[in-house]
């Protein structure tokens, strides 16, 4: 697994570009360009709020920006899941005839994806500020918090890439997976008023549980981090062990199976 | 001095287990399939040769031959499942022209990008980026989107950016037929001056790049070499099959 750090890192300049250009190519045909960056969360949030609020009359006053710190965490995973899982087969020219660590691919959508995710901080600071959210100390977590959802997405986007690279129809499994993973993580409710107690701890056994209740407790209920945070770091690194160690075995054999 | 040498390689396809599937065959048909080698598929086997340095082998053969297969062993895109291929020095895989093409982005754009996925550093591409740009020669159009691009721009851009990545071993695939007279002679005149100093491994089916250029032939068909050795004496043999 060292060798495979070191072979990515010495291509680390080549990461960078596929960053850019990935950032570049996603934005640079669209009229508002680099807007969407904000725009595609706030439409999505104001979705949830119509359905949320309006029809099923829930949600607190503090609703819309708890949702929008979920929105946020969540669609990093899916854009960077859902990139990854035909990261190697929808770049099969540049595969079949250059030869650098595969993993490139994969981690290139999650790194652009990152840079979307802090540049959505632009709105989701005034938010904060608009819906009274609590500052405190704990907002120091929020770096340990983005490496764990990290550490996590690369195992995760390691596996689909390999994965998916073999087998077609990995796209609409994983799509459906992350469909229940939205409703099965506290994105549009909270999980004291949602989930019976008895129930809790299984439920928070989701990563995605433990990280999103952490987002919204850090940075709008000036809380410390969920309790199940630990076992949600624990689960990153498994996830990321076995990410590169599968994807590491495999990667000679992808290449043919294109 | 030896550049390749390559001992009864073989490149096998796994029809049946590997190869990409669906959810639906694996059910379907993987029971059944468990057990490979009726579906292997060989694209090279029993594959030997040696190549000094300084040589321009000439690879020929019909399509699906396994020339292709043979560019890629070497560049060290597939491992080979038999046999043994060793490759002294470095290897420029350009036979890739245009395939790290990210559409959306400009002539310039790519040609930091390309160049960068080929092994260049950033560095170097600032050094030759004008001469990059000038063998090119797609005037403004360096500064568009590659997907405005005809298909002769995009060979001439992607030819432009794989002779400035300096290498021991150099691969080329098919790419003397596009582009105009014009550019066809400067890509000739080019090869011309890296000959001799360079391994060239040349796929072509253009019978007259061959002759040109090669001073030694491999004739490959079915994954196996039929005959290799003189040009003219190969050549003659393949076209009289």
């Amino acid at each position: 697994m060292i060798e495979q750090f070191k072979s990515i890192w010495q291509r680390r300049e080549l990461l960078f570009y596929m960053v850019t250009s990935e950032l570049k190519a996603e934005h640079k045909n669209k009229v508002l360009g680099f807007l969407w960056s904000f725009l595609d969360p706030l439409l999505l949030m104001a979705t949830y709020i119509l359905l949320v609020v309006l029809i099923f009359d829930r949600g607190g006053p503090q609703f819309p920006v708890l949702l929008f710190c979920a929105i946020l965490s969540w669609r990093w995973f899916t854009s960077s899941l859902s990139i990854a899982v035909v990261s190697i087969t929808s770049k099969s020219k540049v595969v079949q005839t250059t030869r650098f660590p595969l993993a490139v691919l994969p981690l290139s959508g999650i790194i652009a994806g990152l840079v979307d995710y802090l540049v959505a901080f632009v709105i989701l600071i005034p938010l904060l500020f608009a819906f009274d959210a609590t500052f405190s100390v704990n907002v120091l977590w929020l770096p340990v918090l983005i490496i764990v959802q990290l550490v996590l997405t690369i195992g995760a986007a390691l596996l689909c890439a390999a994965l998916g690279t073999y087998l077609t129809d990995l796209k609409n499994i994983v799509q459906f997976i992350l469909r229940l993973g939205f409703y099965l993580s506290p994105i549009l409710y909270s999980v004291v008023d949602t989930v019976p107690e008895r129930f809790e701890t299984y439920y928070m056994l989701n990563p995605f549980a433990a990280l999103i209740e952490s987002y919204k407790n850090i940075l709008v209920r000036g809380e410390p981090p969920s309790e199940y945070m630990a076992i949600a770091a624990a689960v990153a690194v498994i996830v990321f062990v076995i990410g590169f160690w599968y994807f590491g075995r495999e990667e000679h054999r992808l290449v043919k199976a294109i | 001095m030896e550049a390749i040498r390559a001992t009864d390689l073989g490149i096998r396809f796994k029809v049946g287990k590997r190869k990409r599937t669906s959810a639906r065959n694996i059910v379907v048909s993987g029971f059944r399939r468990r057990r490979g080698g009726a579906d292997d598929f060989w694209a090279l086997r029993h594959v030997s040769f040696t190549v000094s340095k300084g040589d321009t082998i000439g690879v020929i053969g019909r399509n699906g031959s396994g020339k292709s297969t043979l560019l890629r062993v070497i560049g060290g895109i597939y491992p080979p499942d038999e046999g043994e291929v060793s490759v002294q020095g470095s290897v420029s895989t350009q036979f890739s022209l245009g395939a790290g093409f990210e559409t959306e982005l400009s002539g310039i754009e790519n040609i930091y990008l390309n160049g960068i996925l080929m092994g260049l550093s950033k560095k170097y591409i600032d050094s030759v980026l004008d001469d990059i740009i000038g063998f090119a020669d797609i005037g403004e159009f360096i500064n568009m989107p590659v997907k405005t691009y005809s298909t002769g721009m995009e060979t001439r851009l992607g030819f432009a950016i794989a002779i400035h990545v300096h290498r021991d071993i150099v691969l080329i695939d098919e790419i003397l037929v596009v582009g105009d007279a014009e550019f066809r002679k400067k890509c000739d005149e080019r090869l011309d001056k890296i000959m001799g100093e360079r391994t060239i491994l040349l796929v072509s089916h253009d019978m007259n790049a061959i002759r040109r250029f090669a001073n030694k032939v491999i004739w490959l068909d079915k994954g196996q070499i039929v005959a290799q050795g003189e040009p003219e004496e190969v050549i003659q043999r393949y076209l009289g099959s």
